[in-house]
């Protein structure tokens, strides 16, 4: 500085040879004396207005009504309740230990090397070692299949998030490739997020992904293949003026990630939604653009609904109602239904509702707003999020692909070495029969790793029944399971086990009139460790019957660092149908399909001795008045190739 | 003389700001499992004074991440001197590294990148693995020379996991 401006000068350091600079002491020296005077009171006063209020307010502070002395310090013996902030739907799914409290720790299994190699999976994606999370960018160009994925590449937990690269032919087996982006620009330095492609009509790969800033502030940021002729797509180039987007007025710095897919409006601009939120209301922004570089938000939001929180990793995609193939994007007209799905950040749970989407006020429009999303169908009850679907253009799907995490102790994940799995890749079309909900399958690529097969024919299950199945090695398999029952006893019970909800039922040991029948897998010998996947009926006072659908952790380890909750649902059943459901069971993860997939349960299981050779498969039927008749077809599963 | 105004003016904020910043601190800490350790870790850095929910589970997260720290070089020194404690004390420094190099900074990026959910498995892990610490000792039917330093650590980690869970 090179000015005597004192009036100007903030923080300003003497120059220290600087004598002219330096005010002449005579005029500044009274002022001073009575200046430093009133500072010094004022000092004084309002720090004894400080400690006044201080010790009032220590004498309010003892939520519980007790005062405290007002000379205690914090160290009085009281213990304070810790308030607990757990979801109120139950158990909370956020910590892996179901614990309310934080004070108490639940002991670490003595894990062996062998339980824990054995959770690896045989025909699951996921890297060789590691943290994984959301999937990101799923396309198909050239031939392969290409995922990407959020992983830390330097541990079993979350953190220093990167994008991960993985190829396929067929979805089921798959080649690890390098890096696709690392977090090197100021505008991810704190992480490569979450993003989705949208693959132009020209055949350009536009990829949009939040990036986290140096400044934790939340942007989004454009990607493209350095090269498109690479059917690869190894190297990537992020677009020289990112970011592209920063959050909008009115919304949080930290609450704006996950564009999707692009779709074209009426107008021919292409448009891109994000979650986020308002207060306690979720919603979905919608940008529109014509080269993916500069946007316009649009006035109104796609929709929203209150309550819900943090909308993360939004899914927007049309499905036919009368053809069983899949939609691009940008597809709209008659009969066309558009899915809305959104994970919820409060409860980590995906949730979706059908609707109709108009294009020209931009406007989505649930069927039944009493199950709107996030108030009403999950994706999938158990262990899963941050879905994410795309326009498979090689054989004209719609595929769906989500993170399964590790239900396990941290601890375990750490000593294991990794952590996460992607499901396999489902199929998802509108149910035409039901016209409420959307069917998810596997992927019929995943047959090709069905190795021998068992049949049963009209197995007879009377009441308390435990038949074990020959199937030989019963850690990798594919099952498919239909039952019948004697409809007229069902119809001449007048009402049974009303208010039945899986999660609180009892499990599979809890018997009712009609329920609960299925399969037992991962099951050591005398069932001291299991899975039961099952159905439940009940009949509510209306007279009308219900069926649950629901995965039984409770018993599945002896372990007591894992959860052990049990998910699942309702999942109709039509007049005439009989009831059927197909498990993937593949190591420490079961994915159970009821009814053709009307109603899925993905569980994380960590049996300490239903593992390897010991672990067998059942049929029971646990229900007190009915008989119920099983055909089973299980297959056993070779593993997949994944390096 | 504006800057002397200015300096008089800023001073004085200080003890309203201390007011309106301990309060919060005050009821933060009434929500955690260890109230006085939670207060005076909070009081002692500074930085604690001008934070938000998320500022003060950092500072917890980073007391955690200390105390981890001085673990290990503790048992590095307890090596040396007890080789009948070789095995225990060599899980207890694997467990500890996992805390310093996995779950402090996985919770520290969570919590700076406001994912809160991601965030609490580091410090939820950290509370285990100082019992796991614990427990290696009395596994093999030793003492352990680390009783007053695991309980510290799990203490500390769940102070610093109930102060995450206000953000979910």
């Amino acid at each position: 500085m090179t000015t005597t401006d004192l009036e100007h000068a903030t923080s300003y350091s003497p120059l220290p040879d600087s004598d002219h600079h330096r005010p002449p002491p005579s005029q500044w020296r009274r002022p001073i004396t009575l200046l430093s005077g009133i500072f010094l009171f004022m000092l004084l006063f309002s720090s004894l207005i400080a400690l006044v209020i201080n010790q009032h307010g220590q004498q309010q502070i003892a939520g519980d009504g007790t005062p405290l002395s007002s000379n205690s310090a914090p160290a009085a013996k009281k213990v304070l309740e810790p308030i607990s902030r757990g979801v109120s739907q139950g158990v909370s799914e956020k910590s892996n230990f179901q614990l309310s409290s934080a004070a108490a720790v639940v002991e670490t299994y003595p894990w062996t090397n062998a339980m824990l190699s054995w959770q690896r999976t045989g025909f699951h994606f996921q890297p060789p070692k590691n943290w994984m999370n959301d999937p990101n960018g799923p396309l198909y160009h050239m031939g392969w299949y290409h995922l990407f994925y959020q992983y830390n590449p330097d541990a079993a937990v979350w953190g220093n998030i990167t994008w991960g690269h993985a190829i396929s032919t067929d979805l089921i087996n798959w080649y690890h490739l390098p890096f696709a982006m690392v977090p090197d620009q100021w505008y991810d330095i704190k992480g490569v997020w979450t993003g989705s492609a949208t693959i132009l009509p020209d055949g350009q790969i536009v990829m949009m992904y939040t990036g986290d800033t140096n400044e934790e502030v939340q942007v989004q940021n454009l990607a493209y293949p350095a090269n498109l002729s690479d059917p690869l797509l190894l190297d990537w180039v992020k677009y020289s003026g990112n970011p592209v987007l920063t959050p909008p007025p009115g919304i949080g710095s930290k609450d704006f990630r996950d564009p999707t897919t692009a779709w074209v409006g009426p107008n021919g601009k292409w448009r891109v939604a994000l979650g986020t939120k308002v207060n306690k209301t979720g919603i979905t922004l919608v940008y529109e653009t014509t080269d993916f570089t500069s946007y316009e938000l649009l006035d109104e939001v796609l929709h929203a609904v209150p309550g819900t929180g943090m909308w993360e990793c939004v899914d927007f995609y049309p499905v036919s109602t009368t053809e069983s193939n899949g939609l691009d994007t940008s597809v709209n007209g008659p009969g066309i239904k558009h899915v809305l799905k959104s994970s919820l950040d409060d409860n980590k749970h995906d949730y979706y509702a059908l609707g109709t989407y108009d294009p020209i006020s931009n406007k989505w429009t649930p069927d039944n707003p009493d199950l709107d999303v996030g108030i009403g169908l999950r994706v999938d009850y158990g262990k899963y999020y941050a879905s994410k679907s795309f326009y498979d253009q090689n054989k004209q799907r719609r595929l769906l692909l989500g993170w399964t995490g590790e239900t396990d102790s941290e601890a375990a994940d750490i000593l294991k070495g990794w952590a996460s799995l992607q499901t396999i890749p489902r199929e998802v079309v509108f149910d035409k029969k039901t016209g409420k909900n959307i069917l998810q399958w596997p992927i019929k690529e995943v047959e090709k790793l069905r190795s021998k097969s068992t049949v049963y024919k009209k197995v007879l299950l009377e009441p308390g029944s435990l038949v074990p199945l020959d199937i030989g090695a019963a850690t990798q398999l594919d099952i498919i399971a239909t039952f019948d029952i004697d409809s007229t006893v069902l119809e001449a019970a007048l009402e049974a086990d009303v208010g039945y909800n899986c999660t609180t039922s009892g499990g599979s040991s809890s018997r009712g009139a009609f329920g609960p029948f299925g399969l037992v897998v991962l099951a050591d010998e005398s069932r001291t460790e299991q899975t039961p996947v099952y159905f439940y009926i009940a009949k509510g006072t209306d007279g009308v019957a219900s069926t649950y659908f629901c995965a039984d952790q409770s018993k599945s380890s002896t372990a007591s660092d894992v959860v052990k909750l049990i998910y699942g649902s309702t999942v109709p059943v039509l007049d005439g149908e009989n009831f059927s459901m197909r498990l993937l069971v593949d190591h420490s993860i079961v994915e159970s399909f009821g009814q053709g997939g009307r109603t899925v349960i993905t569980s994380r299981v960590y049996p300490t001795k239903a593992i390897y050779s010991a672990a067998k498969v059942f049929l029971f039927n646990n229900a007190t008045g009915i008989t119920v008749t099983a055909n089973v077809n299980a297959w056993n599963m070779d593993s997949a190739n994944i390096k | 003389m504006k800057f002397f105004c200015l300096f008089i003016f800023l001073s004085l904020q200080t003890p309203l700001m201390v007011i309106g910043d301990r309060r919060l601190i005050e009821s933060t800490c009434k929500a955690t499992p260890s109230y006085s350790l939670c207060l005076s870790t909070l009081l002692s850095n500074p930085k604690s004074s001008s934070g938000d929910v998320s500022d003060l589970g950092l500072i917890m997260v980073g007391a955690t991440k200390v105390k981890a720290t001085q673990a290990i070089q503790h048992i590095k020194t307890l090596y040396r001197v007890h080789p009948e404690l070789r095995h225990s004390l060599n899980e207890c420094s694997q467990v500890y590294m996992a805390v310093v190099k996995a779950d402090v900074p996985s919770a520290v990026q969570a919590l700076d990148g406001g994912q809160p959910k991601f965030a609490e498995d580091g410090m939820a892990d950290t509370a285990v693995e100082a019992q796991a610490c614990e427990r290696s000792f009395s596994g093999r039917g030793q003492k352990s020379p680390l009783t007053q330093m695991n309980k510290d650590i799990e203490n500390v980690a769940n102070v610093a996991r109930a102060i995450i869970r206000m953000l979910l």
